[in-house]
């Protein structure tokens, strides 16, 4: 295995108490001192929590055929972007099975800023760096020099606020803005991955420790892996690793929302048409155990006696209980008794909605 | 870290007291402290017996499933049914309101530790 990475806020992690594991090549926090429970419980009931998630890479796009390419390589309609707006979507192998999911930035025409899985960095830069020889079109992976911060929660704004000349009420939800702290340009988009309210802050790695600071100082409470794991979950955010992967197709995951079959060719559409028209293999589904017990990552599924799939992500929420995210067969995905296995007993659930929790995200 | 003197201890994590043949059993400090916040328990049905050393609990942490072994053989008389409702009285009292079952003993156990071998086994 190669050498794990460090951000540049890994001496603020450990100086923070952060207990430290591996994750997606990098040393990173899982939880600070007071653990994960309250640092969920601040993001969720109010505070703002910040993250480093510098693990993530970025990728601009620039060039005159930069619509073209990013039409070509991902799945959702580029087109209806406008400057300072970001669109979630993903990228597709020529089987229709999933690279990876990103976000899409315009910042303007002819340039665009990708938001990547850290897992997936070098596959996906050398994914977009082969399609890329036919467009005219530069990518480069900026992700060594570019710090990236989460501040989510109720108090986020107020938290961020003062560190900046521009007013964050002009950015609304899945909107974005391009400024400058201290000479140097930043992004600061309101997206996220938790259900709240809150930003992304894409930074030198200059500036890295002193907006940390900053934003700790105006009250911000530092969140590990894994209250960030607990507050995604309960939004049913999917995860790359687990809901998609290599082997499900946008339709089998439930994304065709971000697929975008009518916007003229693009990699994988051929696959994911057919695979439409035949029917999924496999169905992802949301639920609720009504028993007692948490339903955890591969534990398999039941539907009315037989084994139909397995969880692929599953938690213990403090306020809806024993949740989890878990592909079916799709005959199973909308009815039959269902149960999750757990340490060999069948434990009842039920089928919900999503998000498990409400969504504070103001749209 | 809490280790208190008049409990016994294994190389598992777990602690016991010992009254008489009956034995209150739960994990130690260094256990709730290693595991993170506990938001589960599956404690043992009332009337199982169990060989010291056999897994007779889960407790479930935010990230992680951990087996809890019995220290001692015997039958489980009594459980906590508090940890049903407040699992995390594991982190705030191990010790106390944190005790997981009570064993009528019928003589096996585990290598127990006194506290001081308990501290060096921790430390080392």
């Amino acid at each position: 295995m190669s050498k794990l990475l460090k951000t540049p806020l890994y001496a603020a992690h450990v100086a923070l108490n952060g207990k430290i594991v591996p994750f997606a090549g990098y040393e990173l926090p899982v939880q600070y001192a007071d653990g994960a429970l309250k640092e969920y419980t601040a993001v969720r009931n109010g505070e703002a929590g910040i993250f480093d998630i510098t693990h993530m890479g970025q990728v601009r796009v620039s060039g005159p055929e930069s619509l073209a390419f990013l039409q070509y390589v991902t799945t959702n309609d580029v087109a209806k972007l406008v400057d300072g707006q970001v669109q979630y979507s993903a990228l597709l192998n020529v089987h229709g099975t999933f690279v990876d999911d990103i976000t899409t930035y315009k910042i303007a025409d002819a340039h665009y800023y990708l938001c990547i899985n850290a897992a997936n960095r070098h596959k996906d830069v050398a994914h977009l760096q082969v399609e890329a020889a036919n467009f005219d079109v530069i990518v480069s992976d900026e992700s060594d020099s570019t710090t990236l911060l989460a501040l989510q929660g109720a108090k986020a704004q107020a938290a961020l606020q003062p560190l900046l000349q521009m007013s964050l009420d002009d950015i609304g939800y899945y909107k974005f803005a391009v400024t400058t702290l201290d000479g140097h340009e930043i992004i600061v988009s309101r997206t996220g991955y938790t259900g709240e309210d809150g930003f992304e802050i894409y930074l030198p790695n200059a500036l890295a420790e002193k907006v940390w600071q900053a934003l700790l100082d105006n009250g911000a409470v530092p969140i590990g892996l894994a209250a960030r794991d607990m507050l995604r979950t309960e939004m049913g955010y999917a995860l790359y690793g687990h809901e998609i992967h290599d082997g499900v197709t946008p339709v089998e995951a439930r994304l065709m929302w971000i697929t975008k079959l009518d916007k003229g060719d693009f990699i994988g559409k051929a696959a994911v048409a057919a695979r439409k028209a035949e029917g999924p293999q496999q169905r992802l589904i949301a639920i609720k155990l009504t028993g007692r017990g948490i339903p955890r990552e591969h534990y398999k599924v039941w539907v009315d006696g037989v084994e139909s799939g397995e969880v692929t992500s599953g938690m213990h929420s403090p306020m809806a209980g024993g949740v989890a995210l878990a592909y079916v067969k799709p005959e199973h995905a909308e009815q039959g008794d269902i149960s999750v296995d757990i340490r060999g007993k069948l434990i009842p659930a039920e089928r919900t909605g999503l998000p498990f929790v409400r969504s504070n995200v103001k749209k | 870290m809490t280790i208190p003197a008049d409990l016994k201890y294994t190389k598992e994590h777990e602690w016991v007291r010992i009254e008489g043949d009956i034995a209150t059993v739960g994990i130690t400090d260094h256990a709730q402290e290693a595991l993170g916040d506990i938001v589960f328990v599956e404690t043992p049905e009332i009337g199982r017996v169990v060989d010291a050393g056999e897994a007779y609990a889960v407790v479930e942490s935010v990230k992680a499933v951990s087996d809890v072994f019995a220290p001692v053989a015997g039958e489980v008389i009594e459980i906590n049914e508090a940890l049903e409702g407040q699992p995390e009285l594991i982190n705030t009292d191990p010790y106390g309101a944190g005790w997981i079952a009570k064993v009528k003993m019928s003589g096996a156990t585990s290598e127990l530790l006194s506290d001081d071998e308990y501290t060096l086994f921790t430390e080392e």
